[in-house]
């Protein structure tokens, strides 16, 4: 199984640190030639230094045969654009998008992208679950 | 008619002028509040500060009545973004969008997005004058 994770913050990071312990083969796609220095003295020669949404140096990623790509930058349009390029281009079975703004989890699905996570959005369920049939305090509040 | 236009730099600023200019309604969304003084004196139309591929910024533009919609901001993807949130979320009739990438902006074409490459048109232009 081949996994393409586009972007080395800390979401990318520690992802492939996982995936890569689980014994996937992992590509991890930076842009910053420094922050990518970092990561490859840590995680062994895995990481490309290169724009996840440029055409050209994408297709030097072996994409083509990945069977997922996971686009976690901090941009929700840099995610967006790389999993519709991997789906559209390189055929890629499933591709996965971080989202920032809840909202844009809808958008994705739209445009086509298979999975998309949002950290807001499921802090908020769980606070929402965690606090199922109290009284949200700031909503009680704002009311009065 | 009405329309949006996300990106007040030297590009958006010059549309969404002779566009007010002609009396057409419009409006520009910029997340610099600078931006905007680009615009002609004579610019008539609205100003919003905010990020461009946020829906509620969008609607706040008024892209739910919109007739056209351009997406001329310096980065691709948000371009790219912009463009496809008004096509395929908000039904604008016509949309255009700016990809400087000449194989993206084939990508995105093939896609359905109305694309302009001034990559693509400069180096033909440029081209053309050099061979005389």
């Amino acid at each position: 199984m081949y996994v393409i994770v586009v972007g080395g913050g800390k979401v990318g990071y520690y992802l492939s640190k996982h995936l890569l312990d689980r014994g996937y083969e992992v590509t991890l796609i930076e842009k910053d030639p420094r922050r990518a220095e970092v990561l490859n003295s840590v995680l062994g020669e895995i990481v490309m230094v290169g724009d996840g949404d440029e055409m050209a140096f994408l297709a030097t990623t072996g994409m083509e045969r990945a069977d997922v790509v996971v686009a976690v930058t901090g941009d929700d349009e840099d995610n967006l654009v790389t999993c519709q390029l991997a789906k559209r281009k390189f055929n890629v079975a499933k591709t996965v998008a971080r989202v920032n703004n809840p909202a844009n989890v809808r958008i994705f699905k739209t445009l086509g992208v298979d999975v998309t996570l949002s950290a807001t959005e499921v802090l908020l369920d769980l606070i929402e679950s965690e606090l199922a049939g109290k009284e949200p305090a700031g909503r009680s509040a704002s009311q009065a | 008619m009405k329309i949006v236009i996300v990106g007040c730099g030297r590009v958006g600023a010059m549309v969404a002028t002779a566009l007010s200019r002609a009396g057409h309604r419009v409006t520009v969304i910029d997340s610099q509040r600078k931006a905007f003084d680009r615009l002609g004196t004579d610019f008539d139309g609205e100003m919003i500060l905010g990020n461009g591929i946020d829906e509620d910024v969008l609607r706040r533009a008024g892209i739910e009545t919109a007739d056209g919609f351009a997406s001329l901001t310096n980065g691709d993807n948000r371009n790219i973004m912009a463009a496809q949130i008004a096509r395929e979320i908000f039904k604008v009739p016509r949309v255009i969008t700016r990809i400087y990438d000449p194989i993206r902006e084939d990508v995105f074409r093939e896609l359905g997005l109305n694309t302009v490459s001034p990559t693509l048109s400069g180096a033909r232009q440029i081209h053309a004058m050099l061979k005389g």
